[in-house]
């Protein structure tokens, strides 16, 4: 039996904005949130990439201490995009609990911050009091599924949990997981997104592989720049997002306010390198999201291209549009606008891509001043324009090979 | 410290560390104010702070039944009797 699964509410909280209306301003008035990294007193100062796309304004968390003590700061940003989603459904309180919502949620890996305390006090430890240092949450803070897991106790949700940890593809895997688990009536709803927290080990890492960006250092909002013959590298980022996934039939009958239908999802493997971008693996995926879609490549209004503004794979990922879905879509990289936010970034450019559905406008790909004639066969967007979209593709690859497309619907 | 001085001090910890304001002595800690296992691992750490020395693995055993702050004192008091008993001792 397959089910359709629409969209009833979507939050996040990005370097652009938290919410839909600051979120949205920032895409029109091509507002930047790279920031200067900061100092950490621990590696910053090695660092060769100096920005950072930044949540630094005041979040505004109303959550009590019971809740709190097993909460990192990816938990917090979590829980408060599930709050919002949950409080934007209207989903009543027996549902959310009955165990007909699910949580499909992750962090890149629990919490860096988190893990870097515990080290830090091992380190600093003597033979008498270093176990002592592990306190009693660490590892509730610091856990693969921590975010997932302080949503379903903060909610009193009751249903199954699904927590990928795929680096970069985590919360697209979320919603594509989600969606699969209502479309095939395993669950009501269910509740998806990601969520990473500001973190310089995962600066170091890309930094050591010399993948980040390092010549806008003192120019931070003009980089990344995806698809841009200036680009030189990432920007890692924080933030999470948030969607409601339910099945189609239930979110109609019970009034529900429907955003977008999710039509499609695929995710396959490179099989082989666990870092470089991969042709025939984006390719096929680009492919098997449309075979599980049911629609043409021609259907395809908009691409929200993973872009991280990497030489090799801004071009890797322009050629796999190109052969699959032509010079037809409008294709954006959003992470122009905010860095890489990591395991947030599948389900924030999913938020984005769906507001500019629901508004009817493209947000240009900030930054991109002179397309690399590498990635010139693919129709980039370089100023705002007025254009309905019926159907986006979300695009995400990640570290370990891992690609994923998702596919959304305006409903009319 | 007096009964009332350790009442006073479990008190202050469970506003300061667990944010209960004016819990009642007998109150049930898990069923009014969701107080668990966790809870009850850092607030041994604050018992060892007040008292000023480790508990060992089988004193805090004996915490893990307790229900009430009534309770807690009564810990408390105990556990600074028996320390004074064994300084007494040696």
């Amino acid at each position: 039996m397959e089910r359709r699964v629409v969209i009833t509410a979507a939050s996040a909280i990005t370097p652009i904005g938290h919410g839909r209306e600051q979120i949205v301003n920032s895409l029109l008035r091509g507002i930047s949130g790279i920031k200067p990294l900061r100092e950490d007193e621990l590696i910053s100062r090695h660092i060769h990439s100096k920005v950072y796309g930044t949540v630094d304004y005041p979040i505004n968390y109303d959550f009590k201490r019971h809740n709190r003590k097993t909460m990192a700061p990816c938990a917090y940003y979590a829980c408060q995009v599930a709050k919002e989603v949950l409080e934007q459904s209207g989903l009543p309180q027996e549902f959310i609990t009955s165990g007909k919502l699910g949580v499909a949620f992750g962090s890149i890996h629990g919490s860096p911050v988190t893990q870097r305390d515990i080290y830090r006090n091992l380190f600093g430890a003597t033979d008498n009091n270093a176990f002592k240092t592990i306190g009693a949450v660490d590892y509730l803070k610091s856990m693969v599924h921590t975010t997932a897991v302080n949503i379903t106790k903060m909610f009193g949700i009751t249903g199954r949990v699904i927590s990928s940890g795929t680096a970069c593809t985590t919360s697209s895997q979320s919603i594509g997981y989600g969606y699969e688990s209502v479309k095939f009536g395993m669950q009501e709803a269910m509740l998806c997104g990601g969520a990473d927290e500001y973190d310089t080990i995962t600066v170091a890492v890309f930094d050591n592989l010399m993948a980040c960006s390092t010549a806008f250092n003192t120019d931070p909002q003009h980089t990344p720049r995806p698809f841009d013959k200036l680009r030189d590298g990432l920007v890692v980022a924080e933030g999470a997002g948030a969607v409601m996934l339910e099945e189609y039939e239930f979110a109609r009958r019970r009034g529900a306010d429907i955003l977008a239908e999710v039509v499609g999802f695929a995710c396959n493997n490179n099989g082989g390198d666990l870092i470089l971008p991969n042709l025939t693996g984006i390719t096929n995926t680009l492919q098997l999201g449309l075979e599980n879609a049911k629609i043409n490549s021609d259907d395809v209004d908009l691409v929200s291209a993973h872009a991280t503004a990497t030489k090799m794979g801004d071009i890797i990922e322009a050629q796999a549009i190109n052969h699959v879905f032509g010079n037809h879509p409008y294709v954006v990289g959003l992470k122009g606008y905010m860095g890489h936010t990591m395991a947030a970034c599948g389900s924030i450019e999913s938020i984005l891509t769906l507001y500019m559905m629901q508004d009817g406008f493209i947000a240009p790909t900030l930054n991109l001043e002179e397309v690399d004639e590498r990635c010139a066969m693919i129709k980039h967007v370089q100023k705002i324009i007025q254009h309905p979209v019926k159907t986006a593709a979300i695009q995400n690859f990640a570290f370990g090979g891992v690609n994923t497309i998702l596919l959304l619907k305006k409903l009319s | 410290m007096t009964r009332q001085e350790i009442e006073r001090e479990i008190k202050n910890i469970f506003q300061r560390e667990f944010e209960v304001e004016n819990p009642g002595m007998d109150d049930n800690l898990r069923e009014e104010y969701g107080f668990d296992s966790i809870d009850a691992i850092e607030l041994l750490l604050e018992i060892e702070k007040l008292l000023g020395f480790e508990l060992t693995q089988e004193e805090k055993k004996l915490a893990m039944e307790i229900r009430t702050i009534s309770q807690i004192c009564d810990y408390v008091e105990k556990i600074t009797q028996i320390k004074a008993t064994l300084a007494g001792d040696k």
